[in-house]
């Protein structure tokens, strides 16, 4: 049997949409794909909500479990998972509204509101570390920014993950500094073009070729992140004496202003008494 | 709605009747393997030859034939190692160096001259790889062989008009009919219709992935290889 273009398209199609009879799930939509899965948007009948479905090989059925493990606002809440007549596996989750983090970025936010996100992200990541689980693939693609600036962090790491070439740490072994080293190179995706320097040092520091030279966990990262925002110095920049006098000046603003306008008022003050 | 059979039914898994290459080639390769392998690139090999050397029908049918031919006599299945390339990369990669060599070796027979050039297949898409079409080909026949997989079963089965029903709306060139249509078409209510056809499609998809089972080296490579397939 010879199969034209079309209809060979349509096979391929067709015979990878599951067979969701016998659930509690009717297929509406696809909503995207990738190296491990689709995922459709499909209608809890019993609930009668919409759930985003993912569907993928048995051997992938780990990560619903590993998922689950993640109780976090900033991880999609797993609601059930199932197998379909075919031998795969599906899990039901939360349909998240939003745009993906690229097509977020792509909107040009300011840079609080791409901190805010960098921040919900790598405190995400940090609580899934201290859980023993790495994400091992974080990339734009995977994180969600919901409507109301809600964050999430999607397609956590099961072992067949290797990662994508811009964001994957060059170690032979991924574990959490791999993940450091992701989070930097997420960082440097979200950062606009002219950002300041002592973002662009945080990640450099995180981006480090040698794993011992990344942050020695998340939270440090954040912590650095932290300062920046309080005007602090950062832990991975060394800043010329200029910056951190620019710096002082920019904290101590309104001090700065009251001891100006205090010498001012004494000068004049020492003026009119001469007059 | 029909009871399924065990193949593919509900719940289960796929069984699988095909062992992967390297078990067979690690007991000879039997000839039922090479059958496999054969009915599954025999075509995409003879559309690549004759797009990327530009043969004419006969030139590339006696090459495919000839690559083949030699791959036996020369231990090629069992040279295959899948921690290199997967089989189907292997298999191209050969071909090319085969036909490659055989061009050459024509063109020097004839001193450069009077070879003949086929305008290239109608079926080349703009801007669309060698490569890239052995893929679709190997494509195409995979999903061919596995519409005749099926249609075995359906008659072995007695499932005759589960595959008419499959055949009038998933096989058809022309715009697909509604379910409602088909359902009168075929004297049948609708929702036997939807199930007729889920039960089908599943059944290809189980048959897809035991036709390249029988052509990939193990369960890492069957697995990129399903994900080609369904990505």
């Amino acid at each position: 049997m010879e199969l034209s273009d079309s209809v060979l398209a349509h096979l391929r199609h067709v015979a990878a949409l599951p067979d969701l009879s016998g659930t509690r799930y009717e297929l509406e939509s696809e909503i995207g794909r990738g190296g491990l899965g689709v995922v459709y948007q499909a209608l809890d009948r019993e609930l009668d909500r919409r759930v985003a479905l993912k569907v993928m090989d048995a051997a992938l059925a780990g990560e619903a479990r590993l998922i689950a493990r993640l109780e976090h606002p900033a991880v999609v809440p797993v609601y059930d998972t199932g197998s379909l007549p075919d031998g795969r596996t599906f899990y039901a989750m939360k349909l998240v509204g939003g745009a993906r983090l690229d097509r977020y970025i792509a909107g040009n936010p300011s840079l609080a509101e791409r901190l805010r996100a960098m921040r919900r992200i790598g405190e995400a990541l940090a609580f899934a570390h201290t859980r023993g689980v790495i994400h091992r693939d974080l990339k734009p693609q995977n994180v969600m920014v919901g409507e109301f600036g809600e964050v999430y962090v999607m397609d956590w790491g099961v072992e067949a993950v290797a990662g994508t070439p811009a964001f994957r740490a060059p170690d032979a072994h991924l574990d959490q500094r791999s993940d450091i080293y992701a989070l930097g190179a997420l960082f440097q995706f979200v950062l606009p073009a002219a950002a300041p320097p002592a973002l662009r040092a945080i990640v450099a520091k995180a981006m480090n070729h040698d794993p011992a030279e990344r942050y020695p966990d998340v939270p440090a990262f954040l912590a650095d992140l932290e300062r920046f925002q309080e005007g602090s110095a950062v832990e991975a920049w060394r800043e010329p004496w200029w910056h951190r006098l620019r710096r002082f000046g920019e904290r101590n603003a309104v001090l700065l202003w009251l001891l100006t306008a205090y010498v001012v008022v004494k000068f004049l003050l020492f003026f009119l008494r001469k007059v | 709605m029909d009871a399924d059979t065990s193949i593919g039914g509900h719940n289960a898994q796929f069984p699988s009747t095909q062992v992967s290459l390297l078990d067979a080639a690690a007991s000879g390769l039997s000839g039922e393997a090479l059958e496999r392998v054969i009915a599954l690139y025999w075509k995409p090999v003879y559309r690549f030859v004759r797009l990327k050397f530009r043969k004419d029908n006969e030139d590339a049918k006696d090459l495919t034939q000839g690559f083949f031919t030699s791959a036996l006599q020369r231990d090629f299945f069992a040279r295959f190692d899948p921690a290199k390339a997967s089989f189907r990369t292997y298999l191209r990669m050969a071909v090319e160096r085969f036909a490659a060599n055989q061009h050459e070796s024509l063109n020097r027979q004839k001193r450069g001259g009077d070879v003949r050039f086929e305008p290239i297949d109608n079926q080349a898409v703009a801007g669309e790889s060698a490569e890239e079409i052995f893929e679709r080909e190997w494509r195409r026949q995979l999903f061919s062989l596995a519409i005749e997989d099926l249609r075995a079963h359906c008659e072995q089965s007695g499932k005759q008009v589960h595959f008419s029903v499959f055949e009038a709306y998933d096989l058809t060139d022309a715009d697909h009919p509604s379910y409602a249509e088909l359902a009168a078409r075929c004297g049948l209510p609708e929702t036997t219709v939807t199930n007729h056809l889920a039960w089908a499609r599943r059944m290809l998809r189980g048959f897809v992935t035991e036709r390249l089972r029988g052509t990939t080296s193990g369960p890492r490579e069957l697995h990129e290889e399903a994900r080609r397939i369904w990505n």
